[in-house]
């Protein structure tokens, strides 16, 4: 089997030599580490890497923002792709003026990530493999065995170390509103560190919940190693199950919270 | 359409705190910006709150209030003296916020909105506090903790006041012409109603003539009147009128606007016509199920469908002795549920005339119930029975069988209340279907931004309440657009429209209640996921000079609030219940 | 779980929209159907548009319990507002499960506005199931 690094340089130099894209987003070596990069020619993409994972996403939407018509090629694991439909839900990509390639995440990948779907929809690079569910994590299923007080204590425990630097969101390519509520004096009060985390975290996490796709950038994101993952997963499997919904699945799927329930029902405990 | 920044983490911190400061509500009518002078009225009712709130201590405590500049009791505030009271006060006291705490504001609040208006203040600034229904009446046995209780919705009431903005209410002007879609019976009744008040008509017809369905039609029911003959002098009516204009092989090809000013394009292949409306109603029908596939429709000659049935009986042959007809078909079952309503009073229609034509013709129905409602319709069942058709009930679970290789010779039916398999001899056979929707409506439906239900028949806005109107304000729906209509139904339905259509024409103007939503420029992100939460289709994303951002038609937005509580940041926000008035009388409840 | 304390006097808001629920509430009024009075109702045009933000916030301030009241699914003023509602909260009592507030204390249920009888009990009921859940010490503890 071919190592996936040479098939994608493969595929992004004939994109880039076909003249499909004027360029490819990816990642290179720099600086003594891995960040985004954006490949014009093919004698550059000798430099290309795929480890370790990184939000493409993000970085997508700003280019397409600064150059509109420009085409790119962008390298995408399962959320890549699953960040980009749901920014493209909501107005923030354009994805006709993307081409893909697809890069199927390995069995380790996913299990460090929780991840149910480590494949795009098209898989260009690399073999798929089966997703997990988040309850392979331990300390998803531990808590889950927690009563609410415990529960309660764990997640205070956790929150106090935010010192909200706002990385989570930041970093998050589904939080992409330009004014941000939790920049906003009426919901947090500013200039309190920790911030008052039911204001702060369950806002975000319920913002979030019919968007999240599981890339785990929050808690990577975060300098102080709050679990934020350990919510969101739990978060996602509950939407997959009161909705019957995934969000970045489908672009032409509007947020279950935003249509009728003719359009999309809430599932009855027996159905789900 | 270039983004202005490059990262949230690159803009200035204090550029953001100015935007959010400045962006506040949106509302430019923001006139008031002195501090809030709050006047709380505290109403006894005589002894309906005062018999077990403690109002006097209740005004005591409304005085420790921050930014509450007078209060006061009133026996009844409602009354004459009440009024007043409030409208002195508010003088005196240069009051420019007042807070009425009694009833319930289902009663009586426009009267003292317009009191408020009366001294001189918005009466958008006018708060209710509900210490009767909500508290004096439904703990009457405890004072202490009714009391507590009327102090806190007080102290809440206060809090929202503070924040509360003068509205203007806008009054959007209607223009006084129709346009109806569809020239069939419903479509004309309504037109010509409409056109007889004074109102300019364009109706358009898809078809080369009007008349719609009835055009195919024998006999009405219950007159055996020719179809033809009761029509003619509807379409005379309809094309001699100096109001209507009729657009014949036509089709509505868009629809901008909202009501008042609907903006009309209708082509008919050849040409365009553009005009301006204030109202539409949609008679579009509904067309006939063919049962293709259905006991050997459409390849045995001899078996029918009721119009094909129809244009038969209207030709006038010799007609066949053996008539088997086949109620339900495609009907009442799991693809589509409904029952069609009239199939069953136009093949009892048909069945009479057949054998009163010639009573030694044999005609049996077979059905799964006879939907034989009201008066008339009952009694000519019994008219068929005592004729002599018979009447054969089958079962879903072991429907007829059409035998006949050319064409249909025999058919086979299992008698379900007798248990036995009948052989019918048939030298014709028809199949009763119902009408489903056109094949157009969805396309009508999108272009009009109204639903369809899940039979893919219009949408009304209340099965009860609103039955021929649609929840987009102006657009209006009769006939079997909406449902499998009869003649009657049909004709009451479009009476029906064309009134509630003439009612704002007529007057003139709609007036919108200022509890509108708005979108901040500043803060929206264009996202559109208000666009998709609105019931009403009354937002969307325009392109200005800060990018794509929302846009609320005032004149359609109905005041729900969904597309605030959807906004993940504030953008969105709706007058007289925003972020920052319900937050802060949590606030006050909290702090209580 | 504690058992409440003589004199817990539970903070409960009540959400209740403008054509069914209040006018529900008001009905209950009229009818002298007595209830206990540790609720205060906030009133809203549509159950749709209460931001579970706001529960969300009132649940971290110390407010005992909320209930949020609309139309039945079918009946509302504004079409299909309350199924937004309907789903946002579904959503919203799952995620406090597991951030550890316990669901019982958000209550959402539909009161049309001649059910009096219905929301004098629905509130009475609700009322004891958080003098029942005690006191809800919030996030800070």
């Amino acid at each position: 089997m071919q190592d996936p690094v040479q098939r994608v340089r493969e595929i992004a130099g004939q994109l880039l030599t076909g003249g499909q894209v004027d360029g490819v987003l990816g990642l290179c070596e720099q600086h003594g580490g891995v960040g985004p990069c954006l490949f014009r020619g093919e004698d550059d993409l000798s430099s290309l890497v795929l480890e370790p994972k990184y939000p493409l996403a993000n970085v997508c939407k700003l280019i397409q923002a600064r150059y509109p018509n420009g085409r790119l090629g962008v390298i995408v694991r399962g959320c890549d792709e699953r960040a980009l439909i749901e920014m493209a839900k909501r107005e923030q990509v354009d994805l006709d003026k993307l081409a893909l390639i697809g890069l199927a995440c390995t069995e380790a990948q996913a299990v460090e990530c929780r991840c149910r779907h480590p494949y795009p929809q098209r898989i260009d690079v690399g073999e798929r493999v089966e997703g997990v569910a988040p309850t392979v994590d331990e300390n998803v299923r531990k808590l889950l065995e927690q009563g609410f007080n415990e529960r309660l204590a764990f997640w205070h425990h956790e929150f106090s170390k935010c010192i909200k630097c706002y990385g989570c969101r930041n970093a998050c390519p589904v939080c992409i509103c330009e004014e941000c509520i939790l920049e906003d004096e009426l919901w947090v009060q500013p200039g309190v560190v920790p911030p008052d985390y039911a204001a702060f975290q369950f806002i975000r996490a319920y913002h979030i919940s019919d968007k999240c796709i599981g890339c785990g950038e929050c808690e990577a994101a975060c300098p102080m190693d709050i679990p934020l993952t350990r919510l969101y997963a739990l978060v996602r499997e509950t939407v997959r199950e009161l909705f019957d919904y995934e969000a970045g699945a489908d672009v032409a799927a509007p947020s279950p919270l935003v249509t009728t329930l003719e359009e999309t029902p809430l599932l009855e405990v027996g159905e789900r | 359409m270039e983004k202005a920044h490059i990262s949230r983490s690159q803009k200035l911190a204090g550029d953001r705190q100015i935007r959010r400061q400045t962006a506040g509500f949106g509302n430019p009518a923001r006139a008031n910006c002195d501090l809030p002078r709050i006047g709380v009225f505290v109403c006894h009712c005589g002894n309906n709150i005062g018999g077990v709130v403690r109002v006097p201590e209740v005004v005591e405590y409304a005085r420790t209030l921050p930014d509450v500049a007078y209060a006061e009791d009133n026996m009844y505030s409602c009354s004459e003296e009440g009024l007043s009271s409030i409208k002195e006060s508010i003088v005196r006291h240069k009051l420019n916020r007042v807070i009425v705490a009694s009833c319930t504001p289902r009663t009586h609040e426009p009267l003292f909105k317009r009191a408020c208006e009366e001294a001189g203040l918005n009466k958008y600034l006018f708060e209710f506090v509900n210490i009767r229904e909500h508290c004096s009446w439904i703990h009457m046995h405890a004072p202490d903790e009714a009391t507590e209780k009327a102090k806190a919705l007080v102290r809440m009431g206060v809090a929202k006041a503070r924040y509360l903005e003068p509205q203007e209410e806008f009054q959007s002007d209607v223009y006084p012409a129709a346009l109806v879609i569809g020239g069939g019976v419903a479509g004309m009744t309504a037109a010509l109603n409409l056109a007889n008040q004074g109102f300019v008509v364009h109706l358009v017809e898809r078809e080369a003539e009007l008349g719609g369905l009835l055009r195919g039609v024998n006999k009405v029911f219950p007159t055996y009147e020719d179809a033809g003959e009761f029509l003619a002098p509807l379409i005379q009516q309809v094309e001699n009128h100096p109001r209507i204009t009729t657009y014949l092989r036509s089709e509505v090809e868009s629809v901008e606007g909202f009501i008042g000013h609907f903006q009309v394009r209708v082509t008919n292949g050849h040409r365009e016509a553009e005009f301006e409306v204030g109202t539409v109603i949609v008679a579009t029908g509904a067309q006939e199920f063919k049962p293709y596939g259905y006991y050997g429709y459409p390849m045995l000659p001899n078996v029918v469908t009721p119009l094909e049935l129809e244009e038969m009986l209207k030709k006038g042959f010799e007609f066949p002795r053996n008539v088997v007809m086949i109620n339900c078909v495609g009907a009442r079952i799991a693809e589509r549920p409904y029952c069609g309503r009239f199939c069953c009073t136009a093949a009892l229609k048909n069945a009479v005339l057949i054998k009163e034509r010639d009573p030694r013709a044999k005609v049996y129905i077979l059905q799964r119930d006879v939907m034989a409602y009201g008066e008339h319709i009952e009694r000519h069942y019994r008219r068929a029975m005592e004729l002599g058709v018979r009447f054969i009930r089958y079962s879903l679970d072991r429907p007829p069988e059409v035998v006949g290789v050319r064409q249909a010779r025999e058919v086979k039916v299992f008698h379900q209340l007798i248990g036995k398999e009948l052989t019918l001899p048939a030298d014709l056979v028809v199949l009763v279907t119902p009408l489903v929707p056109q094949p157009d409506s969805e396309k009508l439906s999108r272009m009009l931004k109204v639903p369809r239900g899940s039979e893919g028949f219009f949408l009304e806005a209340h099965l009860k309440l609103r039955p021929i109107e649609f929840a987009t304000d102006g657009i209006y729906l009769c006939g079997s657009a909406r449902y499998p209509s009869n003649i009657i139904e049909s004709v009451s339905q479009a009476y029906a429209a064309s009134a509630k259509a003439a009612t704002p024409m007529r007057q003139g103007f709609v007036q919108v209640e200022a509890i509108t939503a708005f979108s901040d420029e500043h803060l929206c992100t264009g996202c559109g996921t208000c666009v998709l939460v609105c019931p009403f289709s009354a937002i969307e994303l325009r392109v200005g000079e800060n990018g794509q951002k929302s846009w609320v038609n005032a004149t359609q937005c109905k005041g729900c609030g969904s597309c605030v509580a959807a906004c993940p940041n504030g953008a969105m926000q709706q007058r007289g219940f925003t972020d920052r008035q319900v937050l802060s009388m949590v606030e006050a409840l909290v702090s209580s | 779980m504690e058992k409440s304390a003589d004199g817990f006097k539970p903070k409960i808001l009540a959400f209740c929209c403008n054509w069914c629920s209040y006018a529900g509430a008001d009905l209950a009024g009229v009818s002298r159907l007595q209830m206990p009075s540790d609720f205060r109702v906030i009133r809203v045009m549509c159950s749709a548009r209460v931001s579970p933000e706001w529960v969300i916030k009132a649940l971290a301030g110390g407010v005992d319990g909320v209930m949020v009241l609309g139309c039945h699914i079918g009946d509302c003023h504004y079409i299909s507002g309350n199924h937004r509602a309907k789903k946002r909260f579904a959503l919203l009592k799952e995620m406090l499960g597991y951030l550890g507030i316990n669901p019982a204390r958000l209550y959402v249920d539909w009161v049309s506005a001649s059910e009096g009888a219905r929301f004098q009990q629905i509130v009475t009921e609700f009322v004891e199931t958080v003098k029942e859940l005690g006191p809800h010490h919030g996030p800070e503890g």
